[in-house]
């Protein structure tokens, strides 16, 4: 499998508050990678440095060959295009419905054609479930709903790798399950993802790859038969046997 | 290093507000030419000091009339050439006379040595005596200066009475107002005890009102005080010449006691006739109508730049960010009314030709567009960082995101603080009548002095002023419930 991202010596500081410390890592094309570990090892700022949300302090970010920490904003702009993102809190854009919402980046930034934006839409809005809610605003929808939504609009764009940066943890737990299940079937469709996520059920399940995250390292990787059933370092087992 | 990039685009600013002053007086005299060339005299005049001048409704036009009007009329006449009046505050007339707004000022003035620093005058064209004004029931009170103590004056601001009585009446205290008629209505309500006024138009409100008695307090003036004459820019000898040629021939003839005085008298009898606030409403109708060409002029121009002021003050260009930063301080810091004589006087030094509506809604849109800049930039601030992230996630350029995710939802947090920034503005606007803009409040003084009423006039203009924001008020709220909806 051809590599799609490459990491190499990701460094990020805050101030003098250093989040993440040498990170070397790749990621294949079709892989699902889960990213756990406890809260502040890092773990969503590694996401967001993946595509250029936070600007890292040291390191590259090779994306298919180009290196996103030293391009211009035109160049960014285009990669962002090919990786989809979905938020914690949504972050759907209250003043559009369900349908402008999904449509607003393909109209805008490819310059689709109305009637194709509108098709595709709709086919993505079918394949989470909500095609029935095409017109409503999103503050109308369940949080569950919403995050659909989101996963919809971040399809739009037909991006070459999804990041999911804890997409269920602002859920209810009866939603939760509506999510996953939209994001396993996007995993089995061969997506490239790259989930940060507390959902231990669906990274057993799901993932081709767990990476553990503490300090600012990732601490541990293997498949999750192998993480799961024996992790090796004294951090990931302390870290299963609070959650688990 | 931030404050002082401030600190360093606030003094550029400044500088480049100033730099017009250095122009003011590059002239050697070809003043009377000029006159000639463009054919029309300018003259200024406070408008509300009968019988020398003051406004009367012929067949539906305010025209200026009084002993001045008539000098002024005679003097351009001689000259060959068509007689502009342009109506403002005394205290403004000098500084109009210094910026070259006004070729003359003919407003019952007195070449007081000080204003010969400033100015130079014709010859005096009439001699009256300083009087004051008294309620008739104090008449057993009030004899002369001596009869104050601790009493307070009334006086205009900036006239020789205003020098006399802060001189001579040292006992008593002077309130000072731009307008005689306020001053009048001080009288009658009791605030001041006595106006000191010039005898010809103590006279006119002692006859235009039977509750008001005229006295001779006999202040110690001495003859270069008294009477009238007219001003003209420093070293306009040209036009000093001239003036005195037609004050010479009045003399003679002795128009002004034959002809300008009677003629005012007239003028006035017919004034208070048909004083009822009813002859009057196209007064009112005119400044309603100035009143909102202003507002509205000055909300599109001063939205348009509070929206690039505050997108420059939240790039990161960081020039573009104290330019904007020093702008709102300064503009902010500062009093409309000043920011409004600055742009007539000031600026207009450099455009002569500058009219004073031009230059009131200039003001009025550089100052709103400070304020406005602080409400959008407060609108976008409130917008979640989410959002803009999850449009730039999406591929969404910078200028994408703040056209179809940003601006949008800030415009509908901000319309209620943009609807109070208008409601504001019709309010703030009447300051634009200092420097004679006939808007609503301009239009209440021309009624004031052509009705001798008061409290009238002001009761309703603040009802029309209420009318006029309430019902704006009505209509903002229809269409934030409307956006509501969306």
């Amino acid at each position: 499998m051809p590599n799609m991202i490459e990491i190499k010596n990701l460094e990020k500081s805050f101030g003098d508050n250093q989040v993440l410390k040498n990170i070397t890592e790749v990621v294949k094309k079709g892989q699902v990678i889960c990213v756990i570990g406890p809260s502040g090892s890092g773990k969503s700022t590694f996401l967001r440095c993946l595509n250029v949300l936070e600007q890292p302090s040291a390191g590259q970010i090779i994306f298919e060959g180009q290196d996103l920490t030293n391009i211009s904003e035109i160049e960014l702009n285009k990669l962002r295009e090919r990786m989809g993102m979905v938020f914690q809190s949504f972050n759907l854009f209250p003043n559009m419905n369900v349908i402008d919402n999904v449509k607003l980046a393909p109209l805008k930034v490819k310059k689709t054609m109305e009637k194709e934006a509108i098709q595709k839409a709709g086919q993505l809005l079918e394949q989470v479930g909500l095609a029935d809610k095409a017109e409503q605003f999103p503050l109308s929808l369940s949080g569950g709903q919403q995050q659909r939504v989101a996963i919809a609009r971040a399809l739009a764009m037909n991006p070459e790798v999804m990041l999911f940066d804890e997409p269920t943890s602002a859920l209810d737990p009866e939603m939760v399950g509506e999510v996953l299940k939209v994001m396993q079937d996007l995993a089995e469709s061969g997506m490239t993802m790259i989930v940060v996520t507390h959902e231990m059920g669906f990274a057993k399940k799901v993932a081709d790859q767990i990476w553990f995250m503490d300090e600012g390292y990732i601490q541990e990787k293997g498949t999750p038969s192998e993480f799961f059933a024996n992790p090796k370092t004294s951090r990931a087992k302390e870290f299963l046997s609070k959650i688990l | 290093m931030k404050s002082k990039k401030i600190w360093i685009a606030l003094v550029i600013l400044i500088m480049m507000l100033l730099v017009p002053l250095g122009k003011v007086s590059a002239s050697n005299d070809g003043y009377l030419q000029k006159v000639k060339d463009k054919g029309t005299l300018v003259v200024g005049t406070s408008a509300d000091y009968p019988p020398y001048e003051f406004t009367v409704k012929q067949s539906g036009k305010t025209s200026y009339v009084g002993l001045d009007i008539e000098i002024a009329k005679k003097f351009a006449k001689d000259l060959g050439v068509k007689l502009e009046i342009k109506n403002m505050n005394f205290d403004s007339l000098l500084v109009a006379l210094e910026t070259h707004k006004v070729d003359a000022v003919i407003s019952g003035m007195n070449p007081t040595p000080e204003r010969q620093k400033s100015v130079d005058f014709s010859n005096v064209y009439y001699r009256g005596q300083q009087y004051m004004l008294i309620n008739k029931k104090d008449a057993a009170l009030y004899k002369n200066i001596h009869s104050f103590k601790n009493k307070t004056i009334g006086a205009q601001t900036g006239s020789l009475q205003y020098d006399l009585v802060k001189k001579q009446m040292k006992n008593n205290q002077v309130k000072g107002l731009a307008k005689l008629n306020d001053l009048v209505i001080a009288l009658e309500s009791g605030k001041v005890n006595a106006v000191a006024m010039e005898e010809a138009t103590a006279k006119a409100f002692a006859q235009n009102n039977s509750s008001l008695k005229v006295i001779n307090p006999e202040f110690n003036v001495n003859s270069s005080q008294t009477g009238s004459a007219m001003a003209f820019p420093k070293g306009a000898t040209s036009l000093v010449k001239a003036a005195d040629k037609t004050i010479a021939e009045i003399q003679k003839k002795n128009l002004i006691n034959k002809q300008y005085i009677p003629l005012a008298g007239k003028y006035m009898t017919n004034n208070s006739k048909k004083n009822s606030m009813w002859n009057y409403w196209t007064y009112f109708a005119k400044g309603i109508e100035y009143t909102l060409i202003i507002t509205v002029v000055s909300v599109f121009f001063g939205f348009i730049l509070g929206v690039i002021l505050a997108l420059l003050r939240l790039s990161k260009n960081k020039l573009g960010k104290a330019v904007a930063v020093a702008y709102i301080e300064f503009v902010r810091g500062t009093p409309l009314m000043v920011q409004v004589m600055f742009v007539y006087f000031g600026v207009g030094a450099v455009i002569q030709s500058l009219p004073a509506l031009l230059a009131g809604i200039i003001a009025v849109s550089l100052n709103s567009a400070a304020y406005v800049a602080e409400v959008i930039r407060s609108g976008i601030e409130s917008i979640p960082t989410g959002q803009t992230e999850a449009a730039r996630s999406l591929g969404l350029s910078q200028s994408l995101t703040y056209r179809y995710v940003v601006i949008p939802q800030a415009l509908k947090n901000i319309w209620p603080a943009l609807g109070n920034e208008f409601i504001t503005l019709i309010k703030e606007s009447s300051i634009v009548s200092i420097i004679g803009v006939g808007d609503l409040m301009y239009q209440m003084q021309l009624v004031q002095s052509a009705t001798y009423k008061g409290v009238i006039p002001i009761f309703i203009t603040m009802v029309i002023y209420f009318v006029m924001t309430f019902g704006l008020s009505k209509v903002l709220g229809y269409f934030e419930g409307r956006m509501k909806h969306a």
